[in-house]
C-alpha cells in the first residue's frame, strides 16, 4: 500500500525495470537464436550492468528519501527487522510489477499479431506459427526475472545496512535545524 | 538500588557530551531527576540547554555517556536497540514538534502504523485507531492525508498515534512549537486530559513559559544541568 502511494518514484522505477527486463530477455532470446552473438552478448551484459546499478540505486534512494520516516518508525517502536521487511517489500513489489507488466505486454503482442494474421490470411498468404510471432518467449523472461530477483537480494542487503545506520534521533531534529 | 513503586523514570548522575566542529559540548551534566507515575512534567530552558537531550536519553532514543536511566524499574542506559524498540512500543508515546506523520498515509493509517508490526488483527488495530482518533476529536478527519490537515489537526493526529497503545509515558518535544495559540490550547488540554483520565505520565519539553499551568512539576535547565525543580 505504501509503495503504491509513492506514485512518482514507484512509477519511474517500475517502468525502468519493465524496460530492462524486456531488454535483457530480448538479448537472451537473441543469444538463443544466435542471430548476432556478439551483439546479443554485449546487449545482455549492458542490460545486466544497468539492472544491478538501478537496483542498488533504488534501494539507496528509498532509504535516503524516507530516512525521517524510518527514524520516526524507530521512535514509535518499530524494530530494524520490521523496517527491513517494509523496505524489502517496497523493492520486491516494484520488481514483480515490472515482471507482470512485461509478461502482459508480450502476451498481448502475440495475441494481437495472431488475431491480425488469422483475420487477414490473404494479405500475407503464408501460414504462421505462434512461436514465430512471439517477440520474446517465456523462458528468457523467466531467466531474466530470476537474475533480477538476485539483484534485488543485493539491493535489500544494501538497504538493510543503510537502515541500521538511521538513528531514531533524526526524527526529533527540527526542520531546518 | 530499590526503586520507589510510584517512580516511573529516574535519571541518576546522567552525563552526555557531543562533539561538534571539534568542540565538546556538555549537553547533560550530572543530571538527577525522578518522575513519578502520573506526573505532568514540563522541562523548560533556553535553546541549547539540553532539554531535548534529556528527553532523548529518558526515552532510550539516545544513550547517556554515564549514569543510569531507570525506566519503570529497568535500567535502559545500556540496553540493546531491540529491547529499546520493544520498550518504546509498549510503554512510550512520542509527540514531535514537526508532527512526523507519514505523508502517504491517511490519519487513521498514521495512527494504526504503530501497531502494524504487532500480532494484533487488522480489525482490532482499526478499532483502536478509531478510538484514539475519537479521543483527540479527529475522527471526522480519519481519511484525510496530512497535507489536507491543519497544523493543530496534524498534532492531534500525532497525539492519537502516541496513545493508541495506551503507553505509560508520553514524551513531547516542543509539541506546540509550530501551532497557533488556539491549537496550542487544544493540544495541551488534550495532554492534560490524557494525563488525568488515563493516568499517563507526561513529559513536555518546551521553551514557552505560558504552559506552566498545565504541569505539576516544572524542571528548569541551563547549560546541561537542572537548576530548579518546582
Amino acid at each position: 500500500m505504501m509503495v503504491l502511494r509513492e506514485k512518482k518514484q514507484f512509477t519511474v522505477f517500475c517502468l525502468m525495470y519493465t524496460f530492462l527486463i524486456f531488454w535483457t530477455s530480448y538479448s537472451i532470446e537473441l543469444v538463443i537464436k544466435t542471430q548476432s552473438l556478439w551483439f546479443a552478448n554485449t546487449s545482455f551484459f549492458i542490460a545486466l550492468f544497468i539492472g544491478i546499478f538501478l537496483s542498488l540505486l533504488y534501494a539507496w534512494l528509498i532509504v535516503k528519501r524516507n530516512s525521517k520516516t524510518i527514524a520516526t518508525l524507530k521512535c514509535i517502536g518499530w524494530t530494524n527487522k520490521d523496517i527491513n521487511s517494509l523496505i524489502s517489500g517496497f523493492i520486491l513489489f516494484t520488481t514483480f510489477m515490472g515482471f507482470f507488466i512485461i509478461v502482459e505486454v508480450l502476451f498481448h503482442y502475440v495475441a494481437f499479431l495472431g488475431y491480425f494474421y488469422a483475420t487477414n490470411p490473404t494479405v500475407f498468404g503464408t501460414p504462421y506459427y505462434i512461436e514465430n510471432l512471439a517477440l520474446v518467449n517465456l523462458l528468457p523472461v523467466f531467466v531474466t526475472f530470476t537474475i533480477f530477483l538476485f539483484f534485488q537480494i543485493l539491493a535489500i542487503l544494501l538497504a538493510n545496512r543503510k537502515i541500521l545506520k538511521v538513528r531514531p534521533i533524526i526524527a526529533l531534529k527540527k526542520v531546518g535545524a | 538500588m530499590p526503586v520507589d513503586k510510584d517512580t516511573m523514570i529516574e535519571a541518576i548522575d546522567v552525563n552526555k557530551e557531543y562533539r561538534r566542529a571539534g568542540a565538546i559540548i556538555r549537553a547533560l551534566a550530572d543530571v538527577n531527576l525522578t518522575i513519578k507515575s502520573g506526573d505532568f512534567v514540563l522541562v523548560q530552558g533556553p535553546t541549547g540547554c539540553g532539554k531535548s537531550t534529556l528527553l532523548n536519553v529518558l526515552s532510550g532514543i539516545d544513550l547517556p555517556d554515564s549514569g543510569k536511566i531507570i525506566f519503570d524499574g529497568e535500567n535502559i542506559a545500556r540496553a540493546q536497540e531491540a529491547r529499546l524498540s520493544k520498550l518504546r512500543r509498549q510503554k512510550i508515546g512520542f509527540v514531535f514538534q514537526d508532527f512526523n506523520l507519514i505523508p502517504t498515509l491517511t490519519a487513521i493509517e498514521n495512527v494504526a502504523a504503530l501497531l502494524w508490526p504487532t500480532v494484533l488483527r487488522d480489525k482490532e488495530i482499526e478499532n483502536r485507531a478509531i478510538a484514539a482518533l475519537r479521543d483527540v476529536n479527529l475522527l471526522e478527519r480519519k481519511d484525510h492525508y496530512p497535507v489536507q490537515m491543519s497544523g493543530g489537526e496534524k498534532q492531534r493526529c500525532g497525539l492519537a498515534r502516541a496513545i493508541i497503545h495506551r503507553p505509560r509515558v508520553i514524551l513531547a518535544d516542543e509539541p506546540t512549537g509550530n501551532l497557533d495559540p488556539e491549537s496550542e490550547k487544544q493540544v495541551m488540554d488534550l495532554l492534560k486530559h490524557i494525563n488525568k483520565d488515563m493516568e499517563t505520565t507526561i513529559i513536555v519539553v518546551t521553551h514557552r513559559g505560558s504552559l506552566a499551568s498545565y504541569a505539576n512539576k516544572i524542571v528548569k535547565m541551563e547549560k546541561g544541568a537542572i537548576i530548579k525543580i518546582q
